[in-house]
Formats: structure tokens, sequence, C-alpha cells
């Protein structure tokens, strides 16, 4: 009975510690003690080079943490970074289910110091998260601040961002002309001829991956930026337009990216059989020639690469489609570190510099295939290089405008078109109709557009 | 003597009652019966109430909701992809009546003396055990141009070029689908066949072989009568099952190409449109058509086997027996069951 008692004694011991310890980390973390210090104040490698901190970081990344990670792991990164700040040290926390966990980690309050800003409403930004400055100072030196921005402040900072075109197979696209990286396809009907070209070298010229859904939702990447290179197209126009899948007749806007698509498979460009495509398969298709080309993002570049052994003939293009004589591609953003606005003045000063740091000097953005980060810094990593040289230019999203950034989520619901956020369906559908022939292209974008603006009429919403 | 102790009991306080044997026997009796039907309550009715509620409302998940009285019931009936889906059950009804006449076929002759019966039982009842996330890989093979199917049929003498695509020809594409799904689950409906079957009294037969009636007449006479209730049971429940077909079209073909099915229209709409309250409006329709189903097929079995248990007696000879009995209430009765 006795040790039993004394069992109970030392377990409510130790609660009773534990409570005091979450209260303690809490009156630290309340102190209300914000850093002065804005991003774009800092410089590197001569401010705060003694500056002693212990900073904790969560991250997605958790294949970095391992040493087998073929890239350069975050030990690495850390190493270089404690040679010129070695009394800040970071200790990286990887989450595996990173989107749902960091959630409940940041109500929780006590996360630490830097995170990776999961999916929080934007008015909320400021409770959670460090200001980085206003974003016009923000913006002379990093590219694409918008992500996470709030009342014209910068709450988070890409960890890197990437690009959109098309994956292809060199060696196969030279049969249409593609002998070298400034000759790719430059409108529309530039590539549907190059299709052709190739058709009797490949299975399948264009291969849809119809069947894993997914694949088809992506298309739908493509009509902001790419078409219009307008970067505020995506959250502010496309609500308020009219019609926005009409033809424009210029060869540009969301009609003629989708149109592709339909020509292609009208035209027997695609693969035989469409509704048993196999992604993984896929991969290993366009390394060895049988397939031309697929429609994804960057992040496709390297799996397409290690696929098979013929990893050298993998290509990227820039998306077939030119505005006014220029192409442009959107520049997405990944993840973006926030800064725990409770955290003491010198861990967030620390943070500062670590996330500068990051943005600038590590070269992480390059080692992980994206784009350059930091203004004047136009070193691009080799998937870019066809981007490169045809001066594609990148340009971000701009955000919603106050107020509205439900609008096109409540739009896409209630037309059904669900575009950009998982609207495989109607991609699908465009592939059957094609290749049935028992719809013309022009009918289903008349359809579209009607959905669109019962939508906008249904939600009250103004059109421009 | 009952009402005597009836009038004593009504003198007696609550308290008293209570502790009387009745008392004591109610109490245990709710006490007992309140946790399981609470647990039916919260789990099965109250979320059920609500999801009828919300297919009154415009709303998704998260975020505010609005009352819109019947337009989701509207919408149902006016959509067209709605009413198409809804079409598709047709193909897995008449896929299920083939899977059960197949099962019942084979659970026939495996429980008649033949060789290697377990093995044949344990080859056909496989395909149940394998998850259904693998059945779709191995369907979209299997259908795939040139390969499992297609290299089979030219086994046997079919040209390529004269087969049709099995997923992507929308004439056809469902049937295969529904080919998939009654390969599924014909051997575990064969297995519940043959468990009903042992339970027949072997004596049956003996008498039957005596008697000189061949195997389809042994069928017939002794195996289906006795077994009766567990066929009408798998087929209410492939018919409703048939409706609410989902994991085929789902995983083979992602309900694209004209092979979504009303479940799998139901989940585009809930959860990539979050139309909660339509799919909600949609769930309760098709609850509907479900009972309306199930209450029709009751009736229709009782008409098929309304002749069931007067098998030596003919028609004519049931008819005056019932016009006698209806003279005689408690015969009546005892007579029709």
């Amino acid at each position: 009975m006795k040790w039993q008692k004394a069992m109970a004694a030392a377990l409510a011991a130790t609660m009773a510690l534990s409570l005091a310890a979450c209260g303690g980390s809490d009156k630290k973390g309340g102190s209300g003690d914000v850093t002065e210090v804005k991003y774009a104040d800092i410089k590197l490698g001569e401010d705060y080079t003694d500056l002693k901190a212990d900073l904790k970081m969560m991250t997605n990344r958790t294949d970095m943490l391992d040493e087998e990670y073929t890239g350069k792991t975050w030990a690495q990164y850390l190493e270089e970074f404690n040679k010129e700040y070695p009394d800040i040290k970071v200790e990286i926390e990887g989450i595996t289910d990173y989107s749902e966990d960091s959630l409940l980690r940041l109500q929780g309050g006590d996360w630490g110091d830097i995170m990776m800003i999961p999916e929080v409403d934007k008015s909320d930004l400021s409770t959670y998260f460090l200001s980085y400055g206003d974003v016009e100072s923000v913006a002379e030196q990093v590219k694409y601040p918008n992500r996470w921005l709030y009342d014209g402040e910068v709450y988070g900072i890409p960890i890197t961002a990437v690009g959109r075109g098309i994956v292809y197979n060199k060696k196969v696209f030279e049969a249409a002309g593609v002998t070298d990286v400034t000759k790719t396809p430059k409108t529309p009907e530039e590539f549907i001829n190059a299709l052709k070209a190739i058709k009797d070298k490949t299975e399948a010229p264009l291969y849809t991956n119809y069947a894993a859904g997914w694949t088809m939702g992506a298309w739908d990447d493509y009509i902001a930026i790419t078409a219009t290179g307008d970067a505020a197209f995506k959250n502010q126009k496309l609500a308020h337009a009219k019609d926005p899948f009409a033809d424009p007749g210029d060869g540009t806007g969301a009609y003629n990216v989708y149109k592709m698509l339909y020509d292609a498979v009208e035209q027997g460009l695609t693969e035989e059989d469409f509704s048993t495509t196999d992604w993984e398969g896929s991969k290993n298709m366009i390394n060895e020639g049988k397939v031309g080309c697929m429609v994804l993002g960057a992040w496709s570049y390297p799996q397409m690469k290690t696929a098979g052994a013929n990893g050298d003939d993998i290509g990227y293009m820039p998306f077939p489609m030119t505005i006014g004589g220029k192409q442009y591609s959107p520049a997405d953003e990944d993840y973006c570190f926030g800064i725990n606005v409770s955290s003491p003045a010198d861990n967030q000063t620390a943070a500062l510099v670590f996330v500068k740091w990051m943005t600038e000097k590590s070269g992480y953005s390059f080692n992980e295939g994206g784009l350059p980060l930091a203004v004047g810094d136009e070193n691009y990593p080799e998937v870019y290089d066809e981007f490169v040289a045809n001066n594609v230019e990148f340009i971000a999203n701009e955000p919603a405008a106050e107020g509205e950034e439900d609008l096109l989520n409540e739009l896409n619901a209630d037309s059904e078109l669900m575009i950009a956020a998982n609207g495989n369906d109607k991609i699908q559908e465009i592939i059957e109709h094609a290749s049935n022939k028992d719809k013309s292209f022009d009918d289903i974008m008349k359809e579209w557009n009607q959905k669109w603006s019962d939508a906008q009429e249904m939600d009250g919403v103004e059109v421009k | 003597m009952g009402t005597n102790t009836a009038a004593v009991a009504g003198k007696k306080t609550f308290g008293q009652w209570l502790k009387s044997r009745k008392g004591q026997q109610t109490v245990i009796i709710i006490a007992f019966i309140i946790i399981p039907l609470l647990l039916l309550f919260t789990f099965t009715y109250l979320p059920f109430a609500e999801m009828v509620k919300f297919s009154f409302y415009k709303m998704k998940y998260v975020g505010a909701r609005k009352f819109v009285g019947l337009d989701n019931y509207r919408a149902l009936f006016a959509r067209k992809d709605i009413v198409s889906s809804l079409k598709l059950c047709l193909y897995y009804m008449v896929g299920a009546l083939i899977q059960i006449a197949l099962a019942l076929y084979l659970a026939t002759i495996l429980s008649m003396k033949v060789k290697a019966s377990g093995l044949f039982k344990g080859l056909i009842f496989f395909p149940y055990l394998i998850n259904g996330i693998a059945i779709g890989f191995i369907f979209k093979f299997f259908y795939t141009r040139g390969f499992v199917f297609d290299t089979v049929l030219q086994w046997c003498g079919f040209q390529l070029d004269s087969l049709p695509y099995w997923l992507k020809d929308q004439s056809i594409n469902n049937w295969s689908l529904v080919g998939s799904s009654v390969w599924r689950y014909c051997g575990q409906q064969m297995v519940l066949f043959i468990g009903a079957i042992m339970s027949v009294d072997d004596t049956l037969y003996e008498a039957a072989d005596l008697d000189g009636a061949n195997k389809f007449q042994q069928f017939k006479y002794i195996i289906l009568p006795s077994i009766k209730t567990i066929v009408t049971l798998n087929i209410i429940l492939s018919i409703t099952g048939s409706l609410s077909a989902f994991e085929a079209p789902f995983v083979i073909t992602d309900g694209a190409n004209g092979t979504g099915t009303f479940f799998v229209v139901m989940n585009t709409i809930a959860h990539t449109n979050q139309k909660v309250g339509l799919a909600s409006a949609m769930a309760v329709f098709l609850l509907c058509i479900i009972f309306i189903c199930t209450i029709l097929q009751k009736l229709f079995f009782k008409f098929a086997f309304r002749n069931m248990h007067a098998d030596d007696e003919s028609r004519s000879a049931k008819k005056k027996r019932v016009k006698a009995a209806a003279a005689q209430p408690a015969a009546a009765v005892k007579g029709g069951r």
C-alpha cells in the first residue's frame, strides 16, 4: 500500500510540475515584448553576428531531416548558417501531417519561434505572427511577398516558389524542330503542330493522365498568369469577369488553354485509351520517349528525370501562349516562414536573421528546383533553362481584394466549376466530348460561361 | 385476484412500488434498455435528423447557412447529371440478379457431391477477401487496351481491332464495372447460400432419390423452398446495394466518362463542390427510394411465395380450404400462418 501511495504522490507532483512549466512558458510567451527590427533593415553577415538565441522551427520537410536525403539536409544548412551566426542555434522539428497538425500546434500556442504558415484566416495573421514590415520595403528585397499579405503588412516569406509549364522529352521534340531551348512552341497552334510532327515517333504525343483526375485539374493553373499575363486575374478579376471562358480571339485566355487540350484529343494527338491512363507508369513512359509531353507543374520535372535511364532527355518548356509578344509563368509560393509574435524579442530578431539567410544565402530554393527569391538573384536552376532562354516573366498572383477573400471559393462552389480547386471532372469532360465528338468545344465553353454567370447572379456579384 | 392486486398497487406510494418486484423489474428493464437506445439515438437518429435538416439549407461545412426550403429537392430533379446517375442503378440491379443466379447455381453444385469442392469454394470466395482499392487497380489493368482481358480474348480468336475499349466506350463501360462487382461479391453470396443449403435435412435428399427425383427437381422442390428466406434477403440486399453502388466506379474510373453513380455524384457534390445541402437532399431522396424498393420487394415475395407451404396441395384445393377456413376464423389463422 505504501508504495502505491508514494507512486500517486510522485505522479501528482510530476503533473503539478508540468502544469507549472506550461504556465511558465505561457507567461514568457505573452510578455508582449516584440522586436523593433524589420526584415529589410537586416544586413546579413554584419548585423547581429554575436546574437545569442535558441530557436525552434517546425517544418513539413521531414525528409530533409534524414541523413539519407539526396539533396542538402537541414543539418547541412544549419552548419553553414552557424559559420556566420555561431550563437543562433536552430532546432528543427519535422511534422509529417503538416497541414493538419501545424494548425493544432498553432492554436495550442507552444510551437516555437518559426513555422511554415498553415492555412489560417488572413485576419488572424497578426495574432499569431510577426510582421516582416510593410509590403513596399519587403518587396524591395523579396520577389514574391504577396502570399500572406494583410493590411499592407507581410507576414510570410516563401521558402521557395515554382513556375509552371509543360514537362517534355527533348529528344522526341527534336523532330518538331525544338532543337535548342529557344525553339519551344510559343502559341497553341505551334504546340499542336509540334504534337503532329512527333505523332509517329510516340505512343502519345501528349499524355493526358485522364484517369488520375488531379492531373486534369492541373490545367486550371494555366488560365490565369500564363494565359493573361495579369497578376490580378485569378484572385481579383475572374470573380467579376463577364464570360471568362469566351474566346478573346487572339489565341490567349482560358478559352485557348482548354482548347489546346480539346484539339489535341480530337485530332488523336493523345493516348489511345484515356480511361486507363496510368500515372506512375507515365513517368517512365516520358523518360523513355514513348510520351512526348505532359502538362504539369515544375515539381514533376525531377520525378520524370529519375523515372528511367534517360533523365537528360527531360526538359521543361514554358506554356505555349504568348501575350503581347511575351510568355509568362506563375510563381506559385510554397509554404512561407512565419515568426511567432509571442516569442521573446531576441528570438524574433534571430528568427528574422535566419529567414533572411535562408532566403538570400542558403540556396535552398535553387537546390530544391525553385525560383530565386531575393531581388537581384537571377540564378535559376536548370529546370527553367527554357524559361530563361525565352525571357519568360515570372509573376505571383496578387491576393484577393479586401472583403472578397472567399468570393472565388463561393463562385467555384455555386458554379461547380471548381477552378483550380479540384475541378477535375469538367476537364475530364472536355476529353470525353472531344473523343466522342458529341459536343463542340464552343458549346462546352458556353455552358461554363452560363454556369459562371448563374453563380455570379446567385451570389450577387457585380460583373465588370 | 388480478384486479385485487392492482387496486392495492394503486394505493401504494411510488417508493413502495419501486421496491416491489414489479417496480424492480421495470427499473431494471429501463436501465438496461436506455443505454442501447441512447446510443442508437445519438449515433443514428440524431445525425440523420440533422441531415434531413441540412437538406433544407444552402450551406457548406463551414460558414453561414441559409434556409432555402425545398430548393434543394427541386434542384435534384432539375439537374440532368443527378437524374442520369440514378439510371445507372439499373445496370447494377441487372448485375445483382445475374450475380444471385450465378451464386445460387454454384452453391447448389458445390453442395452436392463434387470433387475438390472445398478448393472451388475457396477459389470463388477469394475475390471477396481482396480490398476494394486493390480491386480498382486490378481492373484498371484488366481492362486496359491490349492488357489482360484483351489478351485472353485474343487467345480465344478475337481480333484486337474488333474489341471495344472496355472503359472508354460509354455504351459498355458500365457493364465492365458491373462485371467487376459481380466478380467480387459472387463468392460471398455463394458462401451464404452454401451455408443455408447445408442446413437442409439430408434425409430429404435420400427420400427424393428413392422417389426418383433428379437433381433439378431436388433443387426446385427441396433446396429452393428451404432457403427461400436467405434468397429473399440476398435479393433485397443486392437491389438496395445496387442503388448505392459506389466502390467500383469510384476506384476504377473515378466516376468519370458517364460512370458516375448516384453515390459518386453525391460524393462530388458534397466534398468537391461543398454543396452539403444538396447532397443531404440526395441522401434523403435515396433513402426514400430504398424504402419504396424494399416494400415493393417484400410485397412481391409475399405474392411469389404464397404457395410455398402447401406444395402438395393444388391451388384450387387451397382456395377451397381457405374459403372453408374463412367460416372458421381460428382455423384460418392456423392454415394461413
